[in-house]
């Protein structure tokens, strides 16, 4: 409960002494009406593939909602921390291997090569099976809000002198950055231009494919 | 089929990012040849998730099956591409998370909920293994940062199969044989880790170096071994 009302009082403290609260609230202004035809049907309210925006959002709001109510749940820190690190480990593998792809068609991965170089590549996709635009916006929203509360909670715990929850909230963190450095770097790439000579690249993909 | 969609930017990890693929005479000495011979796995991937439920249980099987091949092989240890190849930081996590919740409800602990003593394991576990992933790569190893953490993190299996033995003894008597039988144990699998984890990194690094890294790693699997040998579960 202490952990809770920390929170709270430090947010309180945030809003009465910082001018950038007052941006926020623009920007949050900008996103609501987007965030208000979510919900309600309209032109945008076409959902292609419910299932991955539902658990794409499922998991990170729940291990936040849990970190915020543990103490009143259990007194364990140690079931605590276990149950969100699960949590997020089932947020970060299904946010990285189905709901980027399904949801915003990017993909991004790390392989190796034969002489032992790692290779980072990451992909876009002009698919049919992309979802709507109204799903892009839950990916974004969701990638990008959570890792900012996170954050948020850092330096609560920090200030509050709570250093076991810290190391808890260092390594939620880290979870929720690599997603959305990955997918960034993704729709950065995907941004620089596409290659004219798309006929000759595919076409020796193709061979590839054939003599497998 | 989706995969005439995908476009792709590659980077290696020294080489700064090319502007997409628009000229490919460019592609002599930018590892564009690494990016068009495409290994089977990624185009295994173009062909999942066209529907979401069946792909998405092999997706898992797969994944699952990587990590239990890599247990494997830190069983029998010699250099092979599992564990170098298809890095992953799946296991090392599990491991982590399951020695830490063994390591619960010591006498050391003054904390009834065994907080300090759970973070703590996290803590030492990951911040040694950047610790000497760091060291290794300033020493001029040509392993990648995540491979060696893959490394690292699963040759702690035979220190946590050690923490279940020891703790099974623990059950039964907390006198000198109990003690000389855990001392054999953990030993025995600090060498273990030891031997498994160096088998994979000194490899990678010229001759006269080998014992600088061998070092840190020693300390890391004696820092963990010391933790599992002076457990003592509380009255």
């Amino acid at each position: 409960m202490y952990r809770f009302l920390d929170t709270l009082y430090i947010l309180i403290y945030y809003i009465q002494n910082h001018f950038l609260f007052i941006e926020l609230c623009q920007v949050l202004s900008h996103m609501l009406p987007s965030a208000y035809t979510l919900f309600h049907p309209g032109q945008n309210w076409r959902f292609q593939h419910p299932f991955a925006s539902f658990f794409h959002l499922f998991f990170r709001v729940v291990a936040i909602v849990v970190y915020l109510l543990c103490e009143w749940v259990s007194k364990s820190f140690t079931s605590c921390f276990v149950l969100i690190i699960t949590l997020l480990s089932f947020d970060f593998w299904s946010v990285k291997n189905v709901t980027g792809r399904l949801l915003v068609g990017l993909r991004w991965w790390n392989q190796i090569d034969e002489d032992g170089k790692s290779l980072w590549v990451f992909e876009t996709s002009r698919g049919q099976n992309i979802g709507t635009e109204t799903e892009a916006r839950i990916f974004w929203l969701g990638l990008i809000i959570c890792p900012l509360i996170w954050t948020f909670f850092f330096f609560t715990s920090l200030f509050s002198l709570k250093i076991k929850w810290l190391s808890l909230v260092v390594a939620s963190i880290s979870f929720q950055a690599a997603n959305l450095y990955g997918y960034l770097r993704c729709k950065a790439g995907g941004q620089e231009g596409q290659p004219p000579h798309t006929s000759s690249f595919t076409g020796q993909r193709f061979l590839q494919r054939v003599s497998d | 089929p989706d995969w005439f969609h995908w476009t792709r930017t590659s980077f290696t990890e020294a080489s700064r990012p090319f502007a997409g693929l628009s000229d490919v005479s460019i592609s002599e000495d930018i590892p564009v040849e690494g990016d068009i011979s495409v290994p089977v796995g990624s185009s295994r991937r173009d062909e999942e998730f066209s529907t979401l439920d069946e792909p998405v249980k092999e997706t898992i099987l797969r994944d699952l099956r990587a990590v239990g091949n890599k247990f494997i092989h830190v069983l029998y240890p010699k250099r092979s591409s599992a564990l170098l190849r298809d890095w992953d930081l799946w296991g090392p996590l599990l491991l982590c998370v399951t020695l830490a919740l063994l390591l619960q409800g010591g006498a050391a602990d003054n904390d009834d909920q065994g907080g300090p003593q759970f973070a703590e394991v996290f803590v030492i576990v990951w911040f040694g293994s950047i610790i000497i992933t760091l060291n290794s790569k300033l020493l001029g190893g040509t392993i990648s940062f995540f491979q060696s953490l893959c490394v690292l993190g699963y040759c702690i299996m035979p220190l946590t199969v050690a923490m279940i033995v020891c703790r099974l003894v623990l059950l039964g008597s907390s006198g000198t044989v109990s003690f000389a039988v855990r001392l054999i144990v953990v030993t025995a699998s600090f060498g273990w880790s030891t031997f498994a984890s160096t088998a994979f990194l000194a490899d990678s690094q010229p001759p006269n170096r080998k014992a600088l890294v061998v070092y840190p790693v020693f300390l890391f699997y004696f820092v963990i071994g010391w933790m599992v040998l002076t457990f003592s579960p509380s009255q």
